[in-house]
């Protein structure tokens, strides 16, 4: 197995606050590792310093041996690091296909001025990407859907548009901020079948925090435990389910 | 509630459509008398006026107002060449759109320094009214108060002051540039523009550099504006600094409204139904700006997605997409 993520001593503080405090772990090919921990633990920090939305204060992010820390969002994205949103991060306006489509931006060919002019090399990419976000869509069984504008769809299906989205443009890593809070058990169901064909079959590293304890159990290999901005456990689901730091964290001592 | 596509038959029949217009319009000098066909000339300027405005507050989303400065910017920057440096007037058009695309590279930066919303608003305004300043008080290079008139001229062996002439011109640049912005908008260029409005961190998330999709949205539209301000005091035959103020602004914004914001179908549609609805006004001397005032009001309170929407609900070729199909 390939490493594909390495966090080295990830650090971010806002003026006195630690909101991120010495995190490390590694991420390796086809790999599910869930981040859990209580509200503020620093989980969405982690997030946003990984995918370049929050600069880190200390510590380095890597991709396969290669910087991260300090690129762009859209350079970490490039890189091959992509990411969904707690609160949803689809393009209401825009149609299913389109939303798909802007996940494969930096995949079509075609420079400003080619596109301007009608070119033919950037028509022919486009209808290519076309195809292909098309594709996408009949594997999730939502090809019916592609011109739905994305606003009108159930909050079970924005969240697979936005990870066929998320993934059109095969990153080796995936991070997945909470994909499954508010879903039916039904569509809930659905999304583990996706992340373990997404691990399984393709390889993907994915980072995942969620607070739904059934899906990280099920979905993950392994489970890094926060609070307080720093990492208090990490292991196997069977380890952090008897670990005497965890229960602390979650129920208070007793 | 899913919009019903177009299917292929109906994707050429909108091919048609789109060449079908200008085509026609091609045949309207021999149908209207010279004044009606001075009306005409404007409202091609219009369509591109609107164009550029509504790429910016309604595609890209940010509250710009900056359209009228890059439209004088336009202007100004053709008479200037015309008058001051002799070059042929055509010649001015890129160029007043080249000048009009840095008028827009300065808006941009506003907008990339994190200035946003009202205070993009109020910048942008308050740039619109530093280059009126500036036209008045550059009188060597602008003539001040008293405008500048633009040189007369000939082009094939035909005055530019014919407006036949100008029509057949001001289409031709027309026709060009709403289809260059049609390709932009039906590309993955267009999908990050929506994209940026929508969300601009999910955007950035999927690797669309968001800070060059805003200063290239800037540029073209004060491009695009830019070339309509060349058309302009070509249209005119004489520049003033009046023509570039608030009351262009609002003009043009109502445009934008009436016609749909983000559409490119209603920039044109509002570009030509608030140009020819004062000359149907004229037959109530003394109300016209309260009929048009309460006409614009009703079409916004019954359509608040403007006029493009009233089309898109007739017939599906109308729908407007951010990707495009035939290759």
């Amino acid at each position: 197995m390939t490493e594909l993520l390495h966090v080295n001593g990830l650090s971010v503080r806002f003026s006195g606050l630690t909101a991120l405090d010495d995190v490390s772990f590694t991420l390796q090919e086809g790999a599910v590792r869930a981040v859990i921990g209580p509200n503020g633990a620093g989980k969405s920090t982690l997030f946003n310093a990984i995918s370049g939305y929050v600069t880190p204060t200390s510590g380095t992010v890597h991709l396969k041996g290669q910087e991260l820390t300090k690129l762009t969002p859209h350079e970490i994205a490039e890189q091959g690091v992509r990411r969904t949103f707690q609160n949803g991060g689809l393009f209401p306006e825009l149609t299913v296909l389109e939303n798909v489509l802007t996940g494969l931006h930096a995949q079509i060919e075609g420079s400003f001025l080619d596109i301007l002019l009608g070119r033919s090399k950037a028509l022919k990419s486009e209808a290519e990407n076309i195809h292909r976000a098309r594709e996408l869509l009949k594997l999730m069984s939502m090809d019916h859907m592609a011109d739905t504008r994305a606003g009108d769809l159930s909050g079970g299906q924005q969240r697979i548009v936005e990870i066929v989205r998320t993934v059109a443009s095969d990153p080796p890593v995936l991070l997945l901020d909470e994909p499954a809070v508010g879903l039916s058990p039904v569509a809930r169901a659905q999304m583990m079948e996706i992340i373990h064909r997404l691990a399984g079959e393709k390889g993907v590293g994915i980072l995942l925090i969620e607070h739904a304890v059934e899906l990280v159990m099920a979905a993950a290999d392994r489970i890094l435990v926060m609070a307080a901005g720093a990492r208090i456990a990490e292991g196997t689901p069977e380890e952090i389910r008897e670990d005497r730091a965890v229960l602390e964290a979650y129920l208070g001592h007793s | 509630m899913s919009t019903t596509m177009p299917t292929s038959r109906q994707r050429r029949l909108r091919t048609w459509a789109f060449w079908a217009v200008p085509v026609l319009l091609l045949l309207t000098p021999l149908a209207t008398n010279a004044y009606t066909q001075f009306i005409i000339n404007g409202m091609l300027i219009s369509i591109l006026v609107t164009l550029g405005f509504t790429l910016v507050i309604g595609n890209l989303g940010q509250l710009a107002f900056a359209n009228t400065a890059f439209f004088g910017i336009g202007a100004y920057a053709s008479a200037i060449l015309s008058a001051k440096l002799g070059l042929p007037w055509i010649m001015t058009i890129p160029l007043a759109g080249a000048l009009g695309a840095l008028g827009g590279f300065l808006a941009s930066s506003a907008a990339l320094r994190g200035i946003r919303s009202y205070y993009l608003a109020i910048i942008t305004l308050a740039f619109g009214e530093l280059m009126r300043w500036a036209y008045l008080h550059t009188k060597p290079l602008t003539g001040g108060t008293d405008g500048l008139p633009l040189p007369r001229e000939t082009m094939f062996g035909i005055s530019l002051s014919d407006d036949t002439l100008k029509f057949y011109i001001f289409l031709a640049v027309t026709v060009v540039l709403v289809k260059a912005t049609l390709n932009l908008l039906r590309s993955r260029f267009g999908r990050a523009v929506m994209a940026v409005r929508e969300n601009e961190v999910a955007t950035a998330s999927l690797a669309i550099p968001t800070a060059r999709v805003i200063l290239t949205t800037f540029i073209w539209s004060g491009f695009v504006v830019g070339c309509a301000g060349a058309l302009f005091a070509r249209h005119v035959g004489h520049v003033f600094p009046e023509s570039f103020g608030m009351l262009h602004l609002i003009a043009s914004f109502a445009m934008v409204l009436v016609g749909g914001l983000g559409s490119v179908l209603g920039a044109v549609l509002g570009a030509v139904v608030l140009t020819a609805l004062p000359e149907y006004l004229r037959a109530f001397p003394g109300m016209e700006e309260l009929f048009f005032g309460l006409i614009v009001a009703a079409v916004l309170v019954a359509m608040p997605l403007g006029l493009a929407s009233l089309l898109r609900r007739l017939s599906p070729i109308f729908v407007e997409r951010y990707y495009r199909e035939e290759s």
